[in-house]
């Protein structure tokens, strides 16, 4: 049984109500039809997912923002659900990494149901399959103009004391960095960011120069980092941050957690439904 | 291993503003910028910038120094010290290749199967041509 998580939050509500009556009739038209329920005040993803699972529901299907689907798979906590996404935001960077780039072919994919088993991330108590950011903020520089995006980046550097592997200790002086199951960027080529290859990927940006600001934005904002020189790039299984104490870890934009916390992957854990245009 | 290996992309990178303490372990290729104090290990290539400081022993297949190095090498096949390397360990390889200017203070063990860095096999000194800014043993550069 299906089960759709519909999440308006964020998104222009007229759009909003347009795009649910086009999921239905897809839905219908797929066949995939099944319980479809919306996020309010007083119904939460956690509520709607628990919900989910008492239906006796086996595949969970988030619709909304790449937000949603987070909050989703946070909130499994070891359930065996089959997952998929609907992506209702045109910005969404999930959507580009499972290949979805319409509502129909999201509807389409999941009528398809091409399950790939995948890594999972655990970050504290909750799941993530994306990426988390610290000291960078990829999501606000992507709407600054080339002089506010020079601003933002020439902030004195952080430090950060990292233990990777439950091996090694790092101390780092950057801009920041990123821990990265998959992002957008990811291929079945590239050997970073690949989320079947059972590893995480922590990217170090180092100060930069106004000329390479310029020059690598796009790369700061895709998590590319690996393109840019003198940038750290750690293939590992567990990522420790020690300090500083209460810098914020954000995903999306949103503070997910805080200093100290540990990241740890789970090697093809999660069965997610994928497009066959998805990125790895 | 093969000089093709010791040319692609490295998949950990540690760049100029890290500081390790610890045991650097990969499964692949390693270029490091910053510093290392412990162990470096990977069955790969490891490549040890210019402005790179160990003070680290490295295992590796095939290394190529252009920083500083105080500990041992044990690389089973290519050694490569650049004009800029430092070198104060012993080193045990397959091959060795020294560019003029590379320091080198230690013992040199070498063969189709080198000997673990350190180990009384190792004891053997390389027959010195020349001499480094430090005065210790420099091979001649491999034609």
């Amino acid at each position: 049984m299906y089960y759709y998580i519909l999440d308006p939050q964020n998104l222009d509500p007229g759009k909003f109500e347009r795009q649910q009556v086009e999921l239905q009739g897809l839905l219908a038209e797929f066949k995939i039809s099944g319980e479809m329920s919306r996020v309010s005040s007083l119904r939460t993803i956690q509520d709607l997912v628990e919900t989910a699972s008492e239906r006796g529901a086996n595949t969970l299907v988030a619709c909304g923002t790449d937000d949603t689907f987070n909050l989703m798979l946070s909130y499994l906590r070891g359930r065996d659900f089959t997952v998929g996404f609907v992506p209702l935001d045109d910005q969404s960077y999930l959507a580009k990494i499972l290949g979805l780039d319409s509502l129909h072919t999201a509807a389409k994919t999941i009528a398809a149901r091409r399950i790939e088993k995948i890594d999972l991330a655990t970050l504290g108590p909750s799941y993530f399959i994306s990426y988390v950011e610290f000291g960078i903020g990829s999501k606000k520089l992507k709407n600054l103009n080339w002089w506010n995006s020079i601003k933002a980046l020439s902030v004195p550097e952080h430090k950060f004391s990292i233990r990777i592997d439950n091996s090694y200790t790092m101390d780092i002086t950057c801009l920041g960095g990123i821990v990265a199951n998959t992002r957008g960027s990811a291929s079945a080529t590239s050997t970073i960011a690949n989320p079947t290859d059972g590893f995480l990927d922590l990217l170090i940006l180092e100060k930069l120069n106004k000329f390479n600001i310029l020059k690598y934005k796009q790369q700061v904002i895709e998590g590319r980092f690996e393109e840019i020189p003198h940038s750290s790039v750690i293939k590992c299984r567990k990522v420790e941050f020690l300090q500083p104490q209460g810098f914020p870890l954000t995903m999306a934009g949103r503070v997910f957690t805080k200093i100290p916390t540990s990241i740890e992957i789970i090697p093809r854990r999660l069965k997610m439904i994928v497009g066959k245009n998805r990125t790895f | 291993m093969d000089n093709d290996n010791m040319d692609s992309p490295a998949e950990t990178v540690v760049g100029p503003s890290v500081k390790i303490q610890g045991d650097l372990n990969s499964e692949g290729n390693i270029r490091i910028e910053g510093s290392v104090s412990g162990k470096v290990k990977t069955t790969q290539s490891v490549h040890v910038g210019e402005a790179a400081k160990l003070t680290a022993d490295i295992f590796a297949g095939n290394a190529v120094v252009a920083g500083e190095v105080q500990g041992n090498l044990k690389i089973s096949s290519n050694l490569i010290l650049l004009k800029t390397a430092r070198i104060n360990g012993d080193i045990a390889c397959a091959i060795l290749r020294v560019e003029d200017g590379a320091q080198f203070t230690g013992k040199c063990a070498m063969g189709g199967s080198a000997p673990a860095a350190g180990s009384p096999a190792a004891e053997t000194k390389p027959e010195a041509r020349g001499r480094g800014k430090s005065g210790a043993a420099e091979p001649e550069p491999e034609e």
